[in-house]
């Protein structure tokens, strides 16, 4: 073993510099915003009639997030009538695979109503679930529940404009517009409406999952910036890997592309104040 | 000493120029830009794109601007006529003969459903036909593709998006896949296609020869198509195959 007299000055400096950089890169790693996907289906459906009332294997979404560079998805059920059993096996996934997907409730807010607050309020303090997907418009029993636990609600709605409404009078509770307005790009003026209503209102996001016709994401980021849009794949029936790649190969600066990989749903993931049991 | 690798040709079958409603949405007006498909195209690795023009009335005008662009960048994109089988019925050959012989352009995308007048235009100058059918509410794809299938067998079919743009209706891309599997000269093209995973369905279960390279930009990202290519992690054989000699082939260039 080389006594400290033995050691060169360059080889002492290139040994402080190696330290230094050890330090820089645990500290980059420490700082490193995880990439989450906010947008993605799992768990099994009773139906079978579609893809989307059959199964999403969490197995097959994890084997593309980690493929993507996903540090974390989060997961809701996929179709069904009600949603107390499905919420139930989204926690169970969480559960079985640590620290990869953040639960989200899925409810109908018509076929389920009445029912809604007891059953979300348990969602999140007994289960950990932190966010909502609703496809079916809001009614003030949803969203007083979900302004009093802070949560999250991922909206695919049947048109943009019915957003306007509800932004307006719960200016506390953060939605998000699944696909930027229109899923798969099926209508592009939908995807105008969608930015038009994160323009106007401070608690509107929009979910980049599943838009085809990309030039739309290239808009927003114009029209409202990167921190009102939120990266989503709507896995698995649509792949991560494309979607996550639509962001990337816009080439924005660090900060930006971060917030949209996942500094933004962090952000309104951390306003929760649901209390746990 | 160094070894030589070839990088296999990448050529998009389904590209867009000139001005005219798009296809998916007679109600939006476009004039493609051109300079952002190349230059998309380019950072994408992608060598040459074969275009069309976008939706019009009809095709004699839309047929020359391609023209004209292509010989501008000879070498980088390859013209693909476009037609309406109703609405220029009676004039099919007299225009395409002129379109390809002196023209320059090898395809044909048929706007609206292929008639014999298009068929027979198409089979006497070999050029392949790409044709995208809106079915109607219920009508399956292969009630479009059967009969032109069988019919002509020797006229090559370019079904685009994998049977079905944005993956709006999945069954449309399994019907695509049975087309396929069905029929020689049906082909399927990778652009558009909003659901991945039945591309992965369509290079596990077809013949690499039946798949076609496209990106159908600048309506698209060719940067995004680029990668869904990529991203089926073909064998480099079957790679270069999808990725640009099928189309090449079916084009005779």
């Amino acid at each position: 073993m080389k006594s400290a007299e033995a050691y060169s000055r360059r080889e002492l400096l290139i040994g402080a510099g190696l330290a230094a950089a050890a330090t820089a890169g645990r500290a980059e790693q420490a700082h490193r915003i995880s990439v989450i996907d906010c947008h993605t289906h799992a768990g099994t459906g009773t139906t079978l009639t579609d893809p989307w009332t059959t199964i999403a294997d969490p197995q097959e979404i994890l084997r593309r997030n980690k493929e993507a560079g996903i540090d974390k998805a989060c997961i809701f059920p996929i179709s069904h009538d009600t949603f107390e059993e499905a919420n139930r096996e989204i926690a169970q996934i969480v559960k079985r695979y640590p620290g990869r997907f953040i639960g989200f409730a899925k409810h109908d807010p018509v076929n389920e109503r009445g029912r809604i607050r007891a059953m979300l309020l348990d969602e999140c303090r007994e289960l950990g679930l932190r966010g909502l997907k609703l496809h079916v418009k809001p009614t003030p029993e949803v969203l007083d529940t979900v302004a009093e636990l802070g949560i999250p609600v991922l909206w695919h709605p049947g048109r943009v404009a019915m957003f306007d409404d509800i932004a307006k009078a719960y200016p506390t509770v953060d939605l998000i517009l699944a696909h930027l307005g229109s899923d798969l790009s099926s209508d592009w003026r939908e995807h105008l409406a969608g930015i038009e209503m994160a323009r106007r209102y401070p608690n509107v996001y929009l979910d980049t999952g599943a838009t085809v016709l990309t030039r739309y994401l290239e808009q927003a980021l114009q029209e409202v910036g990167p921190e009102k849009i939120i990266f989503g794949s709507d896995e698995p029936e649509v792949d991560c890997r494309l979607e996550i790649f639509k962001i990337r190969v816009l080439k924005l600066p660090k900060q930006q592309e971060e917030m949209i990989l996942g500094g933004n749903i962090q952000r309104l993931l951390g306003k929760y104040k649901g209390g746990a049991s | 000493m160094k070894k030589e690798t070839r990088q296999p040709l990448v050529i998009d079958c389904h590209a867009l120029v000139g001005a005219g409603r798009t296809w998916a949405d007679p109600e939006r007006e476009v004039d493609y830009d051109l300079n952002l498909l190349l230059e998309r195209g380019a950072e994408a690795g992608i060598d040459r794109h074969c275009v069309m023009p976008p939706r019009n009335h009809t095709y004699t005008e839309a047929n020359r601007q391609v023209a004209r662009i292509c010989e501008k960048h000879a070498g980088k994109l390859i013209g693909l006529a476009a037609h309406s089988p109703q609405r220029e019925a009676g004039r099919l050959r007299q225009m395409l003969v002129e379109e390809v012989r002196s023209m320059g352009l090898r395809g044909v995308r048929s706007d609206g459903h292929p008639t014999r007048e298009l068929l027979d235009a198409a089979l006497e100058l070999g050029i392949p036909v790409l044709y995208y059918p809106k079915p109607d509410r219920g009508q399956p794809l292969g009630r479009y593709y059967h009969m032109p299938a069988t019919a002509y067998p020797k006229v090559n079919c370019i079904l685009p998006h994998l049977g079905q743009f944005r993956s709006l209706s999945w069954p449309a891309h399994m019907e695509a896949l049975d087309l396929a599997r069905r029929y020689s000269n049906v082909y399927v093209d990778t652009s558009g296609v909003g659901s991945f995973k039945y591309l992965e369905m369509a290079a596990r279960e077809l013949p690499p020869e039946r798949i076609l390279f496209g990106t159908c930009a600048p309506e698209l990202d060719p940067r995004v198509e680029k990668h869904a290519l990529e991203l089926l992690k073909l064998p480099p054989d079957r790679y270069a195959k999808v990725a640009g000699l099928n189309i090449l082939r079916l084009l005779g260039v």
